[in-house]
């Protein structure tokens, strides 16, 4: 059974598209295909369309086109059974600040029809969790932002969902609460059963907890695959450094390194793309020496994600 | 059923943790028959005892069809904040009728006009209206009169609350749609009092029958100030029933077209 699960489809999407009104088209004819038990993550940046997808898949919006399916269950035919089978956490704040959090799971719960006892039980458990047991019967507007959220987050899990939306899960959080909530996605997908859909718009974020990400850029899906993949596709290593001396020179003669395949001199800043970045660094430096450039400064950098970003959507995430 | 009973005990919940509002929305009907039913009541003379508690007889109803619709303003207020927090977004992507969305909403807005209703009463029987007494079926009548005109009140309100962009906009739409209801009728001012084009209306105004409906049902209608005949009572049942269904038709197709 378990094998089964792990080899089956959750999250399927089949040229998606949303417009609105006249001719805004916020996704334009996406293709998803997400494994059971996976942790998948659509990066992009702010209006590339990646919550008006999660919105279709998770039935809130129709699609203008193309078709979506969650646990086979079709999103607009089917809308009932796929949604007694995810939680979500949306991108903006959806909490009634005038319950105290332990009621707002405890009536989330039953919206879901959950039985008073398995409520109470699950009340705990998840808060708990989180670490909110002090604060349970206080109103939620006395809520810190990183306490508001991780009540959002494990409130979508009050239902032990097979599939979970979390659409921006860290947005504006402090390094810390972002950190404590990364661990917890992490925890989430130690204990099975669980397919994960998280949109970001933070590299790091993606690279540290995505099994598979997917680049989303104005509605379309660019390019996909494991952080891994994507960023050994980028080949080379890249060397940066700094020092003083004849640099036109010096790079002259770096370019006629046969190893060298790319360079830049930005002002005193010298860049080279070279097959192995660990193997090049001596000869790099000797050849610095014998030109009389005097290196202050040098670093071998492997290609992030967001060097990936840059490739295949011409441009950098917009944030920070 | 059991989600419009969780959304009307959420609703109910909160409104209780919020003191003042619950203070407030038990006091204000008080306000409104001692200030308004003694200031009215000197307005038109009725100075001898017998006369003013005839006034006073006539204005509980009355004043019980405002604050049903004052309750169904706030309502819709809950819901239109429910909206632009996304609070509904909650509700949407659970496995809810959506219907019980606003059927939650419209059930904790009658409960409360109910509660009002019973201030209001037992304010009104210390002023001195006069009742029926112990006769179950008027009490009975009076009870569906009062939650069917809550419900249509409410009704307007959330259909309004589905559509507003804003608090401001929502309050300057629904005060144009509910005043006309409320002063248009006969339930401040007897019908024969006003201008004839005013009469047409309060005919036409199902809060008319309503509120006639509650002064046969709960009331002596020996003291009525109606002035001439009563609306008949068969009417003001199937009126107010029309206008209940009506109001909660025009909120579900409001709220269908604002939740696609």
């Amino acid at each position: 059974m378990a094998n089964k699960q792990q080899n089956s489809i959750a999250i399927v999407a089949e040229k998606l598209v949303k417009k609105y009104g006249e001719g805004v088209l916020a996704v334009d004819g996406i293709d998803l295909s997400i494994r059971a038990n996976t942790i998948y993550a659509l990066l992009g940046p702010n209006g590339a369309g990646k919550t008006t997808t999660v919105n279709m898949l998770t039935t809130l919006f129709e699609p203008t086109g193309g078709s979506a399916s969650v646990l086979g269950f079709d999103v607009v035919r089917q809308a009932n059974d796929v949604r007694r089978n995810i939680g979500v956490t949306f991108q903006e704040m959806v909490l009634d600040e005038e319950l105290t959090g332990r009621q707002v799971l405890d009536y989330h719960g039953r919206l879901y029809k959950l039985e008073t006892a398995e409520r109470k039980k699950k009340t705990e458990e998840l808060l708990a969790i989180i670490e909110l047991q002090e604060a349970a019967d206080r109103m939620v507007k006395t809520y810190s932002g990183g306490m508001k959220r991780r009540l959002e987050l494990v409130r979508g899990l009050m239902t032990e969902p097979k599939v979970l939306f979390l659409d921006e899960p860290t947005s504006g959080l402090d390094p810390q609460n972002r950190a404590s909530i990364w661990q917890y996605i992490r925890s989430l997908r130690e204990k099975g059963d669980l397919t994960l859909l998280l949109t970001t718009h933070y590299m790091e974020e993606a690279e540290e907890l995505a099994d598979i990400v997917g680049i989303i850029d104005h509605g379309r899906l660019v390019v996909e695959g494991t952080p891994r993949e994507l960023i050994d596709k980028m080949g080379a290593d890249t060397i940066r450094l700094a020092g003083t001396g004849d640099s036109d020179r010096y790079l002259k003669e770096l370019q006629a390194l046969p190893f060298v395949q790319s360079s830049v001199d930005t002002g005193g800043l010298i860049q080279i793309g070279v097959d192995s970045g660990n193997h090049r660094l001596p000869e790099v430096v000797t050849l610095a020496t014998k030109n009389n450039f005097k290196i202050e400064d040098i670093s071998v950098a492997k290609p992030s994600l967001g060097d990936v970003f840059l490739k295949y959507t011409g441009r950098q995430l917009r944030d920070k | 059923m059991s989600a419009a009973l969780t959304l009307w005990n959420k609703h109910l919940t909160k409104l209780i943790a919020r003191k003042e509002e619950a203070f407030g929305t038990l006091f204000q009907p008080i306000l409104w028959i001692v200030l308004f039913g003694t200031g009215m009541a000197a307005v038109i003379g009725a100075e001898s005892p017998d006369a003013k508690n005839a006034y006073i007889t006539f204005m509980v109803p009355g004043i019980i069809a405002l604050t049903a619709m004052t309750g169904a303003i706030e309502g819709g207020l809950t819901l239109l904040f429910e909206r632009l927090q996304g609070i509904i977004k909650e509700y949407l992507v659970s496995p809810i009728p959506r219907p019980s969305i606003l059927f939650g909403n419209a059930l904790s807005t009658v409960s409360k006009s109910l509660a009002q209703a019973s201030i209001i009463l037992g304010v009104g029987l210390l002023m001195g209206a006069q009742f029926i007494g112990l006769d179950p079926l008027g009490w009975l009548g009076g009870l569906v009169l009062i939650i069917a005109l809550g419900l249509g009140f409410a009704g307007i309100g959330l259909a309004v609350a589905s559509k507003a962009s804003s608090p401001g906009g929502y309050h300057m739409l629904i005060f144009m749609l509910t005043l006309p209801l409320l002063f248009l009728s006969n339930a401040l001012y007897p019908i024969v009092s006003l201008p004839t084009w005013m009469q047409i209306g309060a005919r036409v105004n199902p809060v008319s029958y309503g509120v006639d409906g509650l002064r046969q049902t709960l009331f002596d209608s020996g003291s009525s100030l109606a002035g001439g005949e009563f609306l008949p009572l068969w009417l003001c049942f199937v009126v107010v029933s029309v206008f209940a269904a009506l109001g909660m038709i025009l909120a579900y197709s409001s709220f269908k077209k604002s939740v696609k």
